[in-house]
């Protein structure tokens, strides 16, 4: 069980690394130009979807970058439900 | 729980520094206690008492030192990154002969072993990078 | 002196930056080797560009830079004897695991996950 945070674009070498380990059981958040991996019909979002894991969006990082629309059902949160997110997780790998 | 954050971000490359006072703060609202916030590698610049922002834009810093000086959060930064980075106190700018102490006196100069520490004393590491 | 910190956590610090484009590969080398110093149970997973750092004939002297395979070789000094690979990252870039100076073990894909899911904390640099 891992809560995995994404501060890096899609196109990055993180995000490679990261979709390589995340897996079912574990929870994702998108922060920073991690959020634009959840742009819907990409195969980046296909990817995020096909590790089974629990995907979330920093909501204020959604705003700036205006794809709100394009995320469709993704779990937008705010910091508060991040913080809860650490609670329930007992470790976090940053990958950016 | 007890927390420790890492933070590796500058505050001048995207916002991801800003996120985590944003997320020390909350951790403290939800009851939480922060046993440490340390500052390592391009991290340690958020120490900076130098940066000048737009009148229109929050100092980044103003957050850390909100989280110093009204909830009294540990704020440390790792002396060897912060040396090459510039950020002094007044003994390592005497020590090195520089013009002045570059660091904000909320933040501490201090070794890895304070972030070594804060890890064995804490449930939770939360590192924010990039 | 140095006197080991209780209580013990495990810590994973994931490397997964090349030796010389950024000042990770020292901090994280400087990272474990605290951990090592005072006592706490630290591993390392070289994963991705992280490889890179374990490249043999590395002349760091050519951009006057410290050796950072150099300061990984020097690990077990430190009781740090034994690391993690990212099997795909190395066959990529064809290092040869065999002559990493260092008791390497390869990991496939799978097998990341179940490591990191091992440690009280994971430290990403």
């Amino acid at each position: 069980m891992i809560l995995h945070t994404l501060n890096a674009s899609p196109s990055s070498a993180a995000f490679t690394d990261c979709v390589r380990v995340v897996s079912r059981g574990d929870a994702l958040v998108l922060m920073g130009d991690g959020v634009y991996a959840a742009v819907e019909d990409t195969m980046a979002c296909d990817a995020l979807r096909a590790t089974g894991a629990e995907l979330y969006l920093l909501q204020a990082d959604v705003l700036a970058a205006g794809i709100g629309d394009k995320v469709g059902s993704a779990n937008c949160i705010e910091m508060d439900e991040m913080v809860a997110l650490t609670e329930q997780y007992p470790r976090q790998q940053a990958w950016y | 729980m007890i927390y420790t954050i890492l933070v590796m971000s500058s505050p001048a490359s995207g916002h991801c520094s800003r996120s985590a006072a944003e997320f020390a703060l909350r951790v403290l609202a939800r009851g939480h206690r922060i046993y440490r916030v340390f500052f390592l590698d391009a991290g340690t610049t958020n120490g900076s008492v130098s940066n000048v922002y737009p009148q229109d834009e929050t100092d980044p810093a103003t957050a850390w030192l909100n989280l110093a000086e009204e909830h009294a959060v540990d704020l440390v930064i790792c002396i060897t990154s912060a040396l090459r980075y510039g950020m002094l106190d007044d003994t390592e700018s005497r020590r090195h002969e520089r013009p002045g102490a570059t660091v904000n006196r909320a933040f501490t100069l201090s070794g890895l072993g304070q972030l070594v520490d804060a890890c064995a004393m804490s449930d939770r590491l939360v590192t924010f990078g990039g | 002196m140095i006197v080991a910190i209780s209580p013990k956590k495990s810590t994973l610090i994931v490397v997964r930056h090349s030796p010389y484009g950024s000042s990770l590969a020292r901090a994280s080398i400087d990272a474990a080797l605290a951990h090592a110093a005072f006592g706490q149970p630290v591993d390392l997973l070289f994963m991705g560009d992280g490889v890179l750092q374990l490249l043999p004939c590395q002349d760091s002297s050519a951009i006057d830079a410290r050796n950072i395979g150099r300061l990984l070789a020097s690990l077990p000094m430190y009781d740090i004897d034994s690391i993690y690979i990212d099997a795909r990252a190395a066959a990529h870039y064809k290092l040869d695991i065999s002559q990493v100076p260092l008791d390497a073990r390869p990991l496939e894909n799978a097998e990341l996950h179940q490591l990191m899911a091992q440690y009280d904390h994971l430290m990403g640099f």
